[in-house]
């Protein structure tokens, strides 16, 4: 559910070695894209970006800007050794990949040919959907001990509660280590009784804070 | 502003509860009518009693499949597995005996309600037992089991060909189940004003949720930071609220009033006091006077502190669709009668005291925070409206 070839996108839009910057523009604001495979025999060789097209050639304005369009050719500003993805990869390592080599997108090979691109946006889907934000629902973050058995005995408030859990998301907390902090999206508009069951539990909820009239806090 | 107001009601929509602990209590409905009679406010001849919606009054928003298992439900039948992905029977949800019949008085209510200012035979009509925006086409949720609001839009649509209606939604939740059942309609007009979804149920209501294919524009979603105030509330509600409807010019205008908004509702964080719930139908009125001939229809909707709040916000609602100022204090017999049931003390003014709701610290933070999603939200939807 969560691998690559979930989330990409399947049709794609791909250029060759000989495509003029003009007719690769084109291609980008037609299909309101940012990134074009390169393909050469089918064979996938670059890729090139709306950013990469642009620093090519001379400003809006600039005489010399026709004749540049039509005489550079993609295979002369491309990015070659792409970094590509596989169709079985999970998202989080090709989140991982994109984030730290600082890419937008990734074209997805399987054996030899492009079957298909992730890009940052297909990934925030993935992620809206991870977090259940399409089924009603109220979200927590409590607090728990890194140790086993935790995110079970927070399971066992839900359970007790007859309350159906829509996602549930673990990271550590912002002190580091000895905390986590679980996301949780419940299918209730009533979440008040495991607010309490869970604090009484020894799990505080940290969002959404407690607040009283004229406390003043928050 | 005169003519005449009628409160739809009978006491067999008091039936449509879950008992025990729920929030979702219809004793509330009790307090609110005999408040208003204690403060000399409703009258024997200003109750209307509806019938029950038919199936095929429910069917021109809920699937046949839908219906039938709130049928079953309601005797005891059907299979609890199959119920509950019609979101039957959860915690939110459980099934009582008859609650078909339940609900679908609520909804004939609203409809009621709704045709009798639609036909000029009133010219105001309030249902408190209505508002159950949550209802989906297939499921119920958020305590809704069919949708009051959307059967009474969509029959009025079937009887009236080519009138606007516009359903403004100042509950603390999103009005998600209105929104989506006329999503794509550009004769009806959804604006729902409500706690960001963010944390809240049911999650959905952000300023981009803007209507689709013809009706793009015609979903409007004011959704306010946890915590906001009064000022920032009615800030909003009037830099919104009445150039949309204005901008739309509907026939009718439906609000639905769900009183959680306020500061000592359990279920949600939004610090509102009772200010809030006689401003907000003060100038729905005076806005369905201006636009659309006065034809205002009123519901209820969630409010989960029955005893301090409810009552007082639904008889300022009533006092102000029937044309009548509320007195300032509560009613000595109101007051020994509930006083003795509840488990907290109860207000002794109908009014909030301001001192009693100072702001809080980071209320100038949650002021310009609402104030760039206004701005947004008009910038990008109001030029859509026409």
């Amino acid at each position: 559910m969560l691998l690559v070839r979930d989330w990409m996108a399947r049709e794609v839009v791909t250029v060759e070695t000989g495509t003029t910057v003009a007719e690769a523009l084109a291609l980008c604001r037609k299909h309101g894209i940012r990134h074009l495979p390169v393909l050469e025999g089918g064979r996938l060789i670059g890729v090139i970006s709306d950013r990469d097209l642009r620093s090519a050639t001379p400003a809006l304005g600039d005489p010399s800007r026709a004749e540049a369009l039509e005489r550079i050719r993609v295979g002369d500003e491309m990015t070659r050794d792409v970094a590509t993805a596989r169709p079985e990869d999970p998202v989080e390592d090709v989140a991982a990949a994109m984030y730290e080599g600082n890419i937008g997108c990734l074209p997805v090979v399987d054996g030899d040919g492009l079957v298909g691109i992730v890009t940052s946006s297909n990934l925030m889907r993935a992620l809206a959907q991870l977090v259940g934000v399409h089924e009603p629902g109220s979200r927590l973050e409590v607090a728990l001990p890194d140790r086993p058995g935790s995110l079970a005995e927070i399971a066992g408030i839900m359970r007790d509660a007859g309350v159906n859990v829509v996602s549930v998301l673990v990271t550590l907390g912002p002190d580091g280590a000895g905390q986590r902090i679980a996301v949780l999206r419940l299918a209730t508009i009533n979440p008040v009784r495991i607010v309490k069951d869970l604090g009484e539990a020894g799990y505080p909820v940290l969002w959404p804070p407690e607040m009283h009239p004229g406390e003043g806090g928050a | 502003m005169s003519g005449r107001a009628v409160f739809v009601h009978d006491a067999a929509m008091e039936e449509y509860g879950f008992g025990g602990e729920h929030p979702f209590n219809p004793m509330r409905l009790r307090m609110t009518i005999e408040l208003c009679e204690s403060l000399g406010l409703l009258k024997e001849s200003q109750f209307v009693a509806p019938e029950p919606a038919t199936d095929e009054d429910l069917r021109t928003v809920h699937y046949s499949s839908y219906v039938r298992r709130v049928r079953m439900a309601g005797r005891g039948e059907g299979d609890l597995e199959d119920l509950a992905r019609y979101g039957l029977g959860t915690q939110d949800n459980p099934i009582f005996p008859d609650i078909h019949r339940a609900c679908a008085h609520v909804v004939g209510g609203t409809f009621r309600a709704a045709r009798l200012v639609m036909n000029g035979e009133v010219e105001h009509a309030m249902c408190i037992s209505g508002g159950l925006h949550h209802a989906m086409r297939a499921s119920a949720s958020g305590f809704c089991i069919y949708n009051d609001a959307g059967v009474a839009i969509a029959r009025l649509k079937e009887e009236h060909p080519g009138i606007k209606v516009a359903y403004v939604d100042t509950d603390v939740h999103h009005g998600d189940g209105v929104q989506w059942m006329f999503y794509d309609d550009p004769e009806v007009l959804t604006v729902s004003m409500h706690e960001s979804g963010r944390y809240l149920f049911p999650g959905t209501g952000g300023i981009k949720e803007d209507g689709q294919r013809e009706g793009h524009g015609y979903s409007v979603n004011l959704p306010l930071e946890p915590f906001t105030q009064d000022d920032s509330f009615i800030e909003s509600f009037e830099a919104v609220v009445p150039e949309v409807l204005r901008a739309f010019g509907p026939d009718l205008i439906l609000s639905q009033n769900g009183c959680d908004a306020h500061a000592l509702d359990p279920l949600a964080h939004l610090s509102a006091t009772m200010r809030i719930y006689e401003h907000v139908p003060r100038r729905v009125h005076e806005l369905a006077h201006e636009i659309c001939g006065g034809r205002w229809v009123a519901t209820g909707g969630g409010g989960y502190d029955i005893w301090r709040v409810v009552p007082r916000a639904w008889t300022a609602l009533w006092a102000a669709l029937s044309h009548q100022e509320m007195p300032d204090e509560m009613p000595e017999d109101w007051l020994s009668k509930w006083g003795e049931e509840s488990p907290v003390k109860l207000p002794p003014f109908t009014r909030d005291d301001a001192d009693d709701y100072p702001p809080i610290k980071r209320a100038a933070e949650i002021e310009e925070r609402n104030r760039r999603m206004v701005e947004d939200l008009l910038t990008k939807v109001l030029p859509l409206i026409r």
